[in-house]
Order: structure tokens, then C-alpha cells, then sequence
């Protein structure tokens, strides 16, 4: 059984969780309850973005460039997935 | 199962419960309808003081004969009512028609600014609930206005009017949870148990309502009251999904490595 690796690295997976229960969240949300660093969350941003996981839309709230995150459908499949495959391992390792 | 797997195995539950605490942090940033809230009771409370002035010199003037006091009343009057218009007028050019939601959107940057921003969609409504939905506006602003109107003329008594208008808010409360879900969580419901739980105690003979000269608009404030509470509860509870939100994010660990 195979990991999704990029939704395996921890601060990844909880970015795609955190999407998985709304509509969109922008970036300062996701920093500020990451408690990230503003590059390392843009890096892993990009990453998931370049998977095609998040549809990423830029516009101005008021005079502030503002940036907004979207799972896409691609997205949410393979989270799902990826949960898929770890209860499965997890229920292994139980028996 | 040893210890380390245990931990990892709570630490996925945790994990799995961040959609549903984002969700529900979503759904109940209310702090944005409170200040809302607020600034229209302000605003209110305001035009009410600035018509009420002169209005109050102009009828002691006319009362003690002295014309000058009634002269000057109602051209203070006029006055404060050409400002209202006028202000009521920049108002709805700036925030309303095509900029309608730009309010809430500045409140909501000034109060949820270093948070962020999460957002769920307004619920999408078909041509025909949209339709459905103004018509009940009206009809609810009709039966509101039309129950304060029997309730000064004495028609309903004042024990029984806000029992009476429990008939058509309480019903209207519901539909409103069903039409702003998931926008808005279970937290909209606390408005019309409230009222329900209040109705039925007077029915009961428990004297929670008032009487006198303003009884009836002072009852009518109830309504507003319960609002402002079933949003407070909605705001304390968003600061709880946050709080415990940014407890699994921050210090639930590489879960997906244990394992």
C-alpha cells in the first residue's frame, strides 16, 4: 500500500484537513492556526498546488493583495484516499 | 498495542477532528453580525435622540405659547431630517444595490483581520425559494408591524402579545436555520427556543414582560435581545472550536509518520 507523499508530510495533511471543512480559507488563517512560518507555509502551499489538491485565487480585500485556498476535486479525492489507506494499515497493525 | 502506537492512533482521531472544528469555527464568527448589531442599535438609539429634541422643545413651545421655542424646534427638526435622508441616501449609494455585502466585508476585516479569513458559501437558492423568501420577508414584517399596531391599540393585551407574535417569529426563526445552513450552524436555533421557553412561561403566569406606556415596544425588543445572545453564545463557541482547533494543529504531531 502506497502513501500520497505529499499529503503524508504532517504540516501538509493538516492544510488539506483544514480545507476539507470549508468553502476556502486565505492564507493568514492557515498561518496563523499552523503557527507556521510565512515560507515554509508557501512551499508546502505550492507543492500542493502543483498537485493540482488547491485551486488557489488572488484577489484585493479592501487595499491588501489577499490570497484564498480551495480544495479541488482532485484534492478531496485523494485525501479521502489517502485516510483510506491508513485506517487500512492501522487496522493491520491492530490485528 | 504499545504506547507509541497508542499515542499515534489517538493523535489520527485528533487529526480527523480539524475538518469539523474548522467547520464549525466558520460557522459561528458571529462577532462580525454583533458589531453589526451594535452600530445599527447605535445608529438607532442616535436618530431617535436627534428627532426627538426638537420634536420635544417644539410641543413645550406650542404648550407654554412661547413660538419662538416652536419655531426654532421645528427648524431644528427639519434640519435633523434633511441630515437623515441625506445621510440614509450615502448610505445605500456606498453599501447598498451592487455593494450590497461591503459592509459586512469591511466589519468583518476589521474584527476577523489577523485570523483570517475562512469562509462556507451562503446556501445556493433556486429562482422559486428566492422568490419564497422575500414573500415571507414581507409577510413577517407585515405580521410584525401589524401585532405592534393591535397590541397599541389594545386589541391584544400586553400579557398576551408577545406569545402572540411567538405564533409567526418562533416558525420564522426555524426557517431562517434552514435557509442560512451551512453558512450559519444550530447556533441560529438558540433565538427561537429562547422565545419558545419565554412564551410558554408567561402562558404559564410568569410575569416576564413588561407594562406601562412602552410596553409594547419595550417587549418588542425581546427578540433583538435573544439575537444578541444566541450570536454571543455563537461567538464564545467559535473561539472554542479555534482554541481547540489550533491545539490539535499546533501540538498533534507527524501522526502520519508514526504510524
Amino acid at each position: 500500500m502506497k502513501f500520497d507523499k505529499i499529503i503524508h508530510e504532517p504540516a501538509r495533511l493538516k492544510i488539506m484537513m483544514i480545507l476539507s471543512g470549508v468553502e476556502q480559507a486565505d492564507f493568514n488563517f492557515l498561518l496563523t492556526t499552523l503557527a507556521l512560518t510565512r515560507g515554509n507555509l508557501s512551499r508546502h502551499m505550492e507543492k500542493l498546488e502543483s498537485a493540482s489538491y488547491l485551486k488557489i485565487s488572488k484577489s484585493f480585500k479592501g487595499k491588501m493583495p489577499n490570497t484564498s485556498y480551495q480544495l479541488t476535486q482532485k484534492g478531496s479525492k485523494a485525501l479521502a484516499q489517502y485516510w483510506e489507506n491508513l485506517d487500512a494499515v492501522r487496522r493491520l497493525g491492530q490485528a | 498495542m504499545n504506547a507509541k502506537q497508542n499515542q499515534a492512533s489517538q493523535n489520527t482521531e485528533k487529526l480527523k477532528e480539524i475538518p469539523k472544528l474548522t467547520r464549525k469555527y466558520a460557522q459561528n464568527r458571529t462577532l462580525t453580525i454583533l458589531v453589526f448589531m451594535v452600530i445599527i442599535a447605535l445608529a438607532s438609539m442616535f436618530f431617535a435622540v436627534v428627532i426627538s429634541l426638537p420634536y420635544a422643545l417644539a410641543i413645550v413651545g406650542f404648550k407654554k405659547e412661547n413660538m419662538v421655542l416652536v419655531c426654532v424646534g421645528i427648524a431644528v427638526l427639519i434640519v435633523a431630517l434633511v441630515v437623515m435622508v441625506k445621510f440614509y441616501i450615502s448610505f445605500l449609494t456606498k453599501f447598498g444595490g451592487k455593494n450590497k455585502g461591503l459592509l459586512d466585508q469591511i466589519i468583518d476585516r476589521r474584527v476577523y483581520g489577523k485570523e483570517g479569513i475562512v469562509s462556507i458559501p451562503l446556501p445556493k437558492l433556486s429562482k422559486k425559494m428566492k422568490h419564497l423568501d422575500i414573500i415571507l420577508a414581507i409577510v413577517y414584517g407585515v405580521l410584525l408591524i401589524g401585532s405592534m399596531e393591535l397590541g397599541m391599540l389594545g386589541i391584544i393585551p400586553v400579557k398576551y402579545f408577545l406569545p402572540f407574535t411567538a405564533l409567526f417569529v418562533v416558525p420564522f426563526g426555524v426557517y431562517q436555520y434552514f435557509i442560512m445552513r451551512p453558512r450559519l450552524g444550530p447556533v441560529i436555533l438558540i433565538f427561537p427556543i429562547l422565545y419558545t421557553i419565554h412564551t410558554i412561561l408567561i402562558l404559564a403566569g410568569v410575569p416576564i414582560f413588561f407594562t406601562g406606556f412602552f410596553a409594547i415596544p419595550l417587549n418588542m425588543l425581546l427578540p433583538v435581545v435573544y439575537s444578541f445572545l444566541a450570536y454571543m453564545i455563537g461567538h464564545i463557541y467559535s473561539r472554542y472550536a479555534l482554541k481547540r482547533l489550533k491545539g490539535i494543529t499546533r501540538f498533534v504531531g507527524d501522526t502520519a509518520d508514526e504510524v
